[in-house]
């Protein structure tokens, strides 16, 4: 089985590959291949679609500004169940290509432990042994993977509700809200983490390479594992150029001020002092 | 219906049997509940299954198909023998203590006296009343006697010697071959008001029905003896104490009729309803449910052979001219001689001249017998299954059928279908194509047979009942006019437009080619404004009649109808050719002041729904028939709660809510008998010389095809003067050839006989046909509920679905466990169903005999024996 | 019977914010009043139901009983429901007339996310406004009499109107004017209630049925739809009538509790995110050009808040 997801996702990053390109500039790695970004986006497209159409149709609130963009009430309706199902097409998907990298490791459990840590920006750097994704990530990936699930079941029950008994269907109803919480508690996050939380991050999804100064900050096992440089001295290497750049940048700085004092004693009087 | 249907909301206690009204009157049927409603009256229902009415009743008791007269017999009994009776209203009303001439036999042994075994037939001679006066004490509370009878009507018979007697049928005259005078009712009848004389109507009705006791009941009905009782006790309550204020009715329908002993079950409950003194009062009566929006009125105007319009008689080939007609059938009055009677059908002569006038014109005139010569004279039956039977036998060359549908009508359908292929012609006017106008159709006619079926078919489209307008006549005698909803579709005429037409072209005929006696058919008067299509407001005013000349009435001086004015009731009619009335009894239906069928009046001042201004009611627009009645012999009402009519003593005439059925000013004190259509004047427990023709009192016979040999005499079985045919087709089978169920044919609410099912919105409410068996045989031959069946009888085989229901439980027929089914008869081989091939296509009535009912000529529909198999 | 002004419009599902007019006037309620004992089966109902409201017909199948199929559909709203009972020997057949029953506290309508989909007037008629249902199938489960039925061709959800188009003008239901024996009744809740407790009375006391008595379930508020039945004790005889209607209490619990709780998780989730960018910060990648005095400054400022507080 799991030779079999390895051969599939393996065959189609190929074939992606030869689709598109990745470009990635000197002091850049790259993160995510074009199969994994047509995977990502697709799942997204897919996500926010059924998304914005369920909310629709779970508040009333929401469903008189959101139903309009499907074309009022009944399209809403309708296309919700196409939207999930592609949406569940593709997670699968990803499910296949991300299946090995969202194996949880003894470095998520640490990561989740200090999730407050984390949160509070106390650490500049991530903690060295996190790998290609880190312990909140692969929460978020195991989340979907659960809800996708229940979403599947309860979806089906709630599509063909004229199948099923009217106990099933009911109960249905508030498991497929509550999956969507769930989700949608993540997904918030997520778009938090990838674009402001994170800068860097999102260019990761757009152009497939982030920056090795990212990779060794958020991702330092991966740094590690891809470069086979340690991030730690990379980090700090590049701590120190910076701050020998910063100095030689002070004394240039001085050296012009200098110039600059000297050329002011020379030129016509009357200029105010600020 | 002696009452009417609003009446029904008036009674105490209702015994609803051979009827099933919520499923087939369900418009009628808020009456019954309104009842229940508004005076917490009960209902029993007895039926064969449990129906639609049932799960309404108060008391349901399951009878077994074709025991009804053992049920009401049995009630009698129970009613004498508690002495729940109206002792005074049976002294003073009914004929209960007129004395039997000797020589009468009550029929231990199956037979009255008598009986010819040869012709199968009764010399009735012996069933009659002894002549004298008062045999008994007259401890009766009854008025003094009254002298000098008064015989209102007067005819050309006036001088003729000797009574008529009003019930002699023409078969009855026929059989006797003419050859000695029929036997006549005595003027003066020796009477007993004591009740106690041996030989008095009361004591034979007390003897004949003691062998109904209870445990007899219950062998042969199959209803328990405690649930016998509890309805017996339930039913007589109403004269509890011998209190006269309560009324009870009996509600019944074609449950009853479709019997070889039908008219006489309707009979032993209109002798329950006078020995409980129901009669005529609001609240009682014997009613019976009419199952076709006009049936009524289609009796009435002479749909039957043996009648003409207002239940005139046909004329025999022994009438050799009109006297001897009206001598016949004018019936004299025969009473105690200190009682009054007003014989109303003295007055047959007006009716007769007056329908003659109608009919012919000024060809009818005093000088040709005003035209009597050109009536048919009906020498034999020409009922219903004697027609088909003859058309199978080859005699009848050709058909009309309007508004019919013969093969599916039945009974035995397959000999309709064996006929019609015999036949030269066919003419069939409807709105749909049935069973009868493609009869080649019916299953099991292979493509060879087909090619020998030489009867020429025409197609007539007809109109449905909302195309056309005139009246229909209600189960209460209603005449209400209808309005045209949709003209005709297409080609499709309205039925008075084809008759015209048809009768026309055959005048033109007979005027161009003459023929053996084209006098009747040349002379009929045919003088309405569009000759090819009549007017039916022009038809309804020639039905009421008007005055040919200025008539005047000595009893109302100063009142003169003009020559040409519509008559304003049948009191008018006379017997010298100046007035024309085509049917006496709707005499007053259409009078100068305009149609009264179309009257809409809602007022009912008195509360007890008569509603005097709403449509027409014959005869006269009375509501309730014989409702002197409804009040004691002094003229005070029975209840006053429910004052129908009463005695005015101020006035010295009958007053009241009700049109009185009565002559207006017969004093309390002449008493003049209530049953004025009587020569008696009295309701007639003992029905005397040929009214009937298998007996006085009626007896329980078994159905023709029985599970068991009648428990009261096995050696007299069935019906003795009940009618069979002998053709090959008529077959009759019994329980030893395996035929071991009882069947009963019905009707849905959900469809109307055999058109409903070319009507989508019917067949969406009741698909396909089906066979009710009970559960419990059911489950003896592991059948389940939609599983076909094939249920064969003697004469043909009927296969649908099965409904398997505990609605019908398994009874004890004389100590033999038998089982009853019930087939629904609205399907056949035309319709939409039919037509997609999704029904067995057979006719239900493929499976019912034809055995005849010797009165009315009904043929038994329920209650034969059939046996049932998976299909 | 009803008035028009009674068509105002009390509650309305999916929607937010004032129901227009809502309580401007005082509200006759209507009712239905069927007498489940005087019902004879005739179905004159389900034939003026259907003619009324221009329905096509059905295909049925033989099924072993007189009913004319076996539930409601979206084109057949009214349904005479037979059960053959047997109690103590005596054999009851019973027909009751199954239909919305207009509940008081409609769970359909609870149940229903589409703003105007379902609307319950003044007067107790709930409506269902085709045009704006969304054909989520929310209302079927959210009924406890197994009403609303899903049309597969147009995507939505159709019942019994109580023909609020013929009440709105004055007249009667379609199904009352058709009943021939009278079972059916019209009017006011008040009145359909008494007229029912005294037929119940009537029955109990003449009629020998002891537990006879009124169908008016509290559970969901009562409802625009009465019954009569001979025992009320056990209503599930006459077809299935539930004892005890429930709106599923999950919905009460979704719709009252989970939704409004999501709603305000999601909300203060993207106000959480919001203020953490604002106050925390973003992770950059390190080593980050700007130095770390901004925090520095910040602990300072908080310092003399302290100072200027105490």
């Amino acid at each position: 089985m799991r030779a079999f997801v390895e051969r599939f996702d393996e065959t189609a990053r190929r074939r992606f590959a030869a689709i598109g390109q990745t470009v990635v500039y000197r002091g850049e790695l790259l993160r995510h291949p074009v199969y994994t970004r047509f995977l990502h986006w697709s799942v997204a497209i897919f996500f926010i679609l059924a998304l914005l159409s369920g909310f629709a149709i779970y508040s009333p609130w929401l469903f008189r500004w959101i139903a309009p963009l499907f074309g009022g009430g009944p399209t809403t309706r309708a296309l919700h169940p196409w939207f999930s199902l592609f949406f569940t097409i593709f997670f699968a998907l990803q499910f296949m290509n991300w299946l090995s990298p969202m194996a949880w490791r003894e470095a998520d459990r640490r990561f989740v432990r200090q999730l407050k840590e984390f949160a509070a920006n106390k650490e500049k750097l991530a903690p060295e042994d996190t790998g290609f994704f880190n312990g909140g990530q692969k929460l978020y990936f195991w989340a979907i993977v659960i809800s996708a699930l229940i979403f599947l079941l309860t979806g089906v029950v709630l599509w063909f509700d004229h199948q099923f008994p009217r106990v099933l269907v009911t109960i249905s109803y508030v498991m497929h809200d509550l999956a969507a919480l769930l989700m949608l508690g993540g997904f918030i996050i997520h778009l938090y983490e990838a674009t402001a939380a994170q800068p860097g991050t999102f260019r990761s999804m757009i152009n497939g390479a982030v920056t090795e100064e990212w990779a060794w900050t958020h991702h330092p096992a991966w740094y590690r594992a891809v470069t086979g440089r340690d991030p730690r001295e990379s980090y700090e290497r590049a701590r120190r150029r910076q701050a020998e750049r910063e100095r030689a940048m002070q004394l240039w700085e001085r050296e012009q001020d200098e110039r600059e004092r000297a050329g002011a004693q020379t030129a016509p009087a009357g200029k105010p002092e600020p | 219906m002696t009452n009417g249907w609003i009446d029904i909301k008036n009674t105490d206690m209702m015994l609803i049997m051979g009827g099933n009204p919520a499923e087939n009157h369900p418009c009628g049927f808020k009456w019954p509940v309104e009842a229940k409603l508004r005076r917490n009256a009960k209902m029993i229902v007895v039926d064969p299954r449990f129906t639609r009415t049932a799960s309404q009743a108060d008391l349901f008791l399951q009878i077994r198909a074709g025991a009804d007269i053992a049920f009401l017999g049995g009630l009698i009994n129970y009613a004498i023998e508690n002495n729940r009776i109206a002792k005074d209203y049976l002294v003073n009303y009914t004929n209960a203590s007129f004395i039997v001439k000797e020589g009468f036999k009550l029929p231990e042994d199956g037979l009255f006296s008598g009986f010819d075994a040869a012709t199968r037939n009764y010399d009735t001679a012996s069933w009659n009343y002894q002549e004298g006066g008062s045999v008994g004490s007259t401890e009766s509370r009854s008025p003094q006697a009254h002298s000098s009878p008064a015989t209102p009507g007067h005819g050309p018979m006036a001088g003729a010697t000797g009574g008529g007697h009003q019930a002699a049928g023409p078969a009855g005259a026929a059989a006797q071959g003419g050859q000695k005078p029929a036997p006549q009712l005595p003027p003066s009848v020796a009477h007993d008001l004591s009740l106690a004389h041996p030989r008095c109507v009361f004591q034979l009705l007390k003897k004949n029905y003691a062998r109904y006791a209870p445990e007899m009941v219950e062998r042969i009905t199959g209803i328990p003896r405690d649930q016998f009782l509890k309805a017996a006790e339930m039913f007589t309550s109403v004269r509890k104490d011998g209190d006269m204020k309560k009324a009870g009715t009996i509600i019944y329908a074609v449950g009853w009729t479709q019997h070889t002993s039908g008219t006489q079950i309707i009979r032993t409950a209109a002798m329950l309803q006078l020995l409980l003194g129901n009669v005529g009062r609001a609240g009682g009566g014997v009613n019976a449910l009419r199952g076709h929006s006009n049936i009524q009125g289609a009796t009435d105007m002479g749909g039957v052979f043996d009648i003409f319009p207002g239940y005139l008689k046909l004329p025999n080939p022994t009438d050799v001219d009109l006297g001897a007609y009206l001598h016949r059938v004018t019936p004299k009055p025969s009473k105690p001689a200190e009682w009054d009677s007003f014989n109303y059908w003295s007055n047959t002569p007006k009716f007769m001249v007056s329908f003659l006038k109608a009919m012919f014109g000024d060809a009818a005139k005093k000088e040709n017998d005003w035209a009597y010569d050109y009536l048919p004279k009906i020498e034999r039956k020409y009922s219903w299954t004697e027609m088909w039977d003859y058309m199978y036998s080859g005699k009848v060359r050709g058909l009309f059928a309007f508004g019919m549908n013969g093969v599916a009508i039945g009974p035995n359908s397959r000999k309709n279908i064996e006929a019609l292929k015999k036949a030269d012609w066919l003419v069939v006017c409807e709105i749909y194509p049935d069973e009868t106008s493609e009869f080649w159709k019916a299953p099991g006619t292979s493509a060879e047979e087909m090619k020998k079926i030489n009867t020429t078919v025409y197609r007539l489209p007809g109109a449905g009942f909302a195309e056309k307008d005139g009246t229909f006549v209600n189960s209460a005698r209603w005449l209400q006019w209808k309005y045209v909803a949709l003209p005709p579709p297409g080609q499709a005429k309205v039925d008075q437009e084809i008759l015209a037409r048809i009768f026309l072209k055959v005048r033109e005929l007979y005027q161009q080619e003459g023929g053996k006696f084209p006098e009747p058919i040349a002379n009929l008067s045919w003088s309405y404004t569009t000759p090819q299509s009549p007017s039916l407001s022009e038809v309804a005013k020639e039905i009421n009649g008007r005055a040919l000349a200025d008539l005047t009435d000595e009893k109302q001086p100063g009142v003169t109808i003009k020559s040409g004015q519509q008559l304003p009731g049948f009191a008018w009619l006379r017997d010298d050719g100046t007035t024309l009335c085509g049917n006496w009894l709707y005499s007053g239906s259409w009078t100068e002041a305009g149609p009264q069928s179309q009257r809409r009046d809602t007022e009912d001042p008195s509360g007890l729904g008569i509603y005097s201004n709403w449509a027409w009611s014959w005869p006269a627009n009375r509501r309730v028939m014989y409702n002197r009645a409804s009040c004691d012999p002094n003229g005070k009402p029975w209840d006053p709660e429910r004052r129908q009519v009463w005695w005015n003593d101020g006035q010295q005439k009958w007053v009241g809510n009700d049109v009185p059925d009565f002559k207006v000013d017969s004093k309390p004190q002449d008493h003049m008998g209530p049953f004025i259509m009587n020569p008696e004047g009295v309701g007639r427990i003992f029905a005397p010389l040929a009214a009937f023709a298998d007996g006085p009192f009626p007896e329980h016979y078994e159905p023709m095809e029985s599970p068991i040999a009648n428990p009261l005499h096995p050696n007299q079985s069935n019906n003795p003067v009940a009618k069979k045919y002998q053709s090959d087709l008529d077959k009759f089978g019994t329980p030893e050839q395996g035929f071991n169920v009882v069947c009963t044919t019905y009707r849905l609410t959900e469809h109307y006989h055999y058109w409903t099912k070319n009507n989508p919105m019917n067949v969406q409410l009741v698909p396909e046909p089906f066979v009710e068996i009970p559960a419990q045989l059911a489950d003896e031959m592991g059948i389940r509920g939609g599983e076909k069946i094939k249920v064969t009888s003697a004469r043909g085989i009927y296969v649908a679905k099965a409904m398997v229901t505990r609605r019908i439980k398994p009874m004890l027929i004389d100590g033999k466990k038998t089982f009853q089914i019930g087939i629904p008869i609205h399907w056949g081989y035309r319709g939409i169903k039919e037509d997609e091939g999704k029904t067995a296509l057979h006719p239900a009535n493929m499976l019912s005999p034809a055995a005849i009912d010797p009165n009315a000529y009904t043929p038994e529909y329920k209650g034969f024996l059939v046996k049932i198999e998976k299909a | 019977m009803a008035e028009r002004s009674t068509f105002q419009i009390q509650e309305i599902s999916g929607h937010t914010g004032p129901v227009a007019g809502r309580g401007t006037q005082r509200a006759v309620e209507v009712c239905k009043y069927i007498d489940v004992t005087t019902c004879i089966g005739c179905k004159a109902c389900e034939v003026a139901c259907v003619e009324w409201n221009d329905h096509p017909f059905r295909e049925t199948v033989f099924d072993n009983t007189y009913q004319t199929m076996p539930t409601t559909e979206w084109n057949y709203w009214n349904l005479i429901k037979f059960a053959e009972q047997e109690r103590d020997g005596t054999m009851m057949w019973l027909m009751r007339k199954d239909q919305c029953m207009h509940c008081e506290d409609p769970g359909c309508l609870r149940a229903c996310p589409a703003d105007g989909a379902i609307v319950k007037y003044e007067n107790g008629i709930v409506d269902f406004q085709q045009e704006n249902c969304i054909g989520c199938g929310y209302c079927i489960s959210g009924c406890p009499f197994d009403i609303p039925k899903f049309n597969q061709a147009t995507k939505k959800v159709y019942k019994c109107t109580l023909c609020s188009d013929r009440v709105g003008e004055g007249l009667e239901p379609a199904c009352i004017k058709a009943c021939p024996t009278g079972c059916l009744h019209f009017g006011t809740k008040n009145d359909m209630k008494e007229l029912a407790e005294a037929r119940a009375r009537q029955l109990r006391e003449y009629s020998g049925f002891a537990d006879a008595g009124v169908y008016d379930p509290q559970s969901v508020g009562g409802t625009h739809v009465i019954y009569v039945l001979h025992d009320a004790t056990r209503p599930e005889l006459y077809g299935g009538l539930p004892a005890n209607p429930q709106i599923p209490l999950t919905y009460t619990f979704w719709k009252r509790i989970a939704k409004p709780t999501g709603l305000a998780m999601a909300l203060l989730g993207a106000v959480g995110i919001f203020f953490h960018r604002v106050f925390i910060g973003p992770k950059t990648p390190q080593p980050d050009p700007a130095p770390i005095l901004k925090r520095a400054e910040a602990a300072d400022e908080i310092e003399t808040g302290k100072k200027e507080n105490s």
